[in-house]
């Protein structure tokens, strides 16, 4: 029996470690490192209908236990991901999660058909939260109409398991989940960044070229935590935990807290194996505990 | 792409400071990863923590089974490694990116470095002194303070040294020299704060010469995942620093595009 093993709706992972959407590229960055395939999956960089150049420097900056981000979700667009990308991911037996991103449900409904007809794309995770564009992303995310609208939309256009990664801003995020819950979705992913800001005090100016980034890493956890218990509560799809995500005790955490699945992501800069190690972290303490994944999630709720 | 980048824990070897403000770092790998003059590496104490999070894009200064960094202080991961004891683990994630070019023959190659952009140059130096050829290099700092491992760049070559005060060689910049010293059979190589290197790649240009520099940007990954690194790409878009740099003709750069931001050598804190 794979004490590892999990299961988000009809897909079932090997493992419940993930990596997070802008953090592992397309995968293959990584194959000098580990073996990606040896994860539950990965998330790919946000897909656009076309190819994004992305924002103008400085695009990230450190900031305590943290990072900010204003990436700008420059990516290679969606043809290229199905012609140079995924043919080798495939080969490899990666799990892989698709993330897409648009700024108008047809653009969504799009790069949706064009993944659903490409055999090795395992799921759909729907960028609604990405606080770097100007246009679409964050604003689907904090709108429970507009979440369950492009979900609605997506849904009927691939038949490919449907993840949707929520926004912290969103006033009330519990309401979007629902939306989303009700519109189709098969799970969700929470948390995306939230926005933060860095001034520079020998220049006077942020540090960001676009003023604000997205806030990653350690510094987040606890507040991904608690949005993913409070999700996990009002929902009865899969929650994917995600934020902060360095250890394999970080990890148990999220599942504990009922989260079916986690991502790493930030951690995977300060390490490029950190992925791989949360991974043997969990294997090695349910081999001490004599217990399994399935076991661990939502236990801290009973 | 680099071919066999991977991660080691090693132990700091040794570390020696010149003054507060610059440090060399070696480190004892136990074997040679291959790293070439011009490539860089990740470098972060592996008993760090959460902060600082995200490892500093080094130079290699040489490689090798102990390879050697040479580390600013501007912030506060560098005050970190300026503060490292001998035995202290480090997380390394290398070789990365582009080496310098091979000199083409025929071409006498002038090395110019602004103040902590020394590194590289002194690795590619090296190498030169190694196959035969004794650079010419011009190396320039504010003050002589600004010019760790003078010493070693003038013996192994034609070593012209000019700083902002005089206080060292001759007083004004690494450009002045560069003018009276470029003649058609030259190419250049160049490391140091932006400003310098748009400078040495303008004089370049409008003389004719093939200019190779290599550039520095905040960096999380090192290996073209993060995508924090761009640099505006002459014709438009951008280039990564991490994949297509670090080292790479400068004419592939826009060094006057309005979203170019103005760094120094060693920004990476």
């Amino acid at each position: 029996m794979n004490r590892l093993a999990t299961r988000i709706g009809a897909l079932e992972l090997k493992n419940p470690v993930l990596t997070a959407s802008g953090t592992f590229g397309y995968g293959l960055e990584y194959d000098d490192f580990f073996d990606v395939a040896t994860l539950g999956g990965i998330c790919t960089k946000g897909l656009s209908r076309e190819p994004r150049a992305g924002n103008p420097p400085e695009r990230i900056c450190e900031t305590p236990a943290s990072m900010l981000n204003a990436i700008g979700l420059a990516n290679v667009g969606v043809e290229a991901f199905c012609r140079d990308k995924l043919p080798v991911l495939r080969e490899r037996g990666v799990t892989v999660v698709a993330n897409i991103f648009a700024s108008s449900t047809d653009d969504f409904v799009a790069i949706a058909e064009r993944l659903g007809g490409e055999p090795g794309v395992h799921a759909l995770e729907l960028n609604v939260s990405c606080p770097n564009v100007s246009h679409g992303g964050i604003e689907f995310g904090k709108d429970p109409k507009l979440a369950a609208q492009v979900t609605a939309a997506v849904r009927r256009a691939a038949k490919l398991p449907l993840w949707v990664k929520m926004s912290p801003e969103a006033g009330d995020i519990v309401a979007v989940a629902k939306a989303c819950e009700g519109a189709g979705a098969d799970a969700l992913t929470a948390i995306n960044t939230i926005r933060g800001m860095t001034i520079d005090v020998d220049t006077e100016r942020q540090r960001l070229a676009n003023r604000t980034g997205g806030f990653s890493g350690p510094a987040l956890r606890p507040i991904a935590l608690r949005i993913v218990w409070d999700l996990v509560g009002a929902v009865s799809i899969p929650v994917i935990g995600i934020g902060g995500i360095s250890t394999w005790r970080d990890a148990v955490e999220f599942l504990l807290a009922g989260a079916s699945a986690v991502q790493v992501g930030t951690a995977s800069f300060a390490d490029p194996c950190a992925a791989k190690k949360v991974l043997d972290g969990i294997a090695a303490h349910c081999e001490r505990q004599g217990t399994s994944v399935a076991e661990l999630i939502g236990r801290a709720r009973r | 792409m680099a071919p066999h980048r991977s991660q080691v824990v090693a132990p700091l070897l040794r570390r020696e400071s010149m003054g507060d403000a610059y440090h060399v770092l070696t480190f004892d790998v136990g074997r040679d990863l291959g790293a070439a003059p011009g490539q860089f590496l990740m470098v972060r104490g592996a008993e760090w923590g959460d902060a600082p999070l995200l490892p500093r894009p080094m130079s290699y200064l040489s490689g090798g089974p102990t390879p050697s960094i040479l580390v600013k202080v501007v912030g506060e991961g560098t005050t970190r490694m300026a503060r490292a004891e001998p035995g202290e683990p480090f997380s390394l994630v290398g070789p990365l990116g582009v080496p310098w070019r091979a000199p083409s023959p025929g071409r006498r190659p002038v090395l110019v470095a602004g103040g902590v952009g020394v590194a590289p140059l002194l690795f590619l130096a090296r190498g030169l002194v190694a196959a035969g050829t004794r650079p010419v290099a011009i190396y320039g700092g504010r003050t002589k303070k600004d010019l760790p491992l003078d010493d070693d760049l003038a013996l192994i070559s034609d070593l012209h040294v000019t700083t902002e005060d005089g206080s060292r060689g001759q007083r004004g910049r690494v450009t002045d020299v560069l003018e009276a010293l470029l003649a058609e059979d030259v190419e250049v190589f160049t490391c140091g704060p932006d400003r310098m290197m748009a400078a040495v790649a303008d004089i370049c240009a409008r003389r004719d010469v093939p200019c190779e520099v290599s550039v520095e940007t905040p960096m999380a990954c090192g290996y073209g995942v993060c995508l924090g690194c761009p640099l505006p790409a002459a014709g438009g878009g951008y280039i990564y620093a991490c994949t297509e740099g670090p080292c790479i003709d400068a004419r592939r750069i826009d060094w006057n595009r309005p979203d170019h931001p103005p760094r120094a050598a060693g920004r990476a804190s």
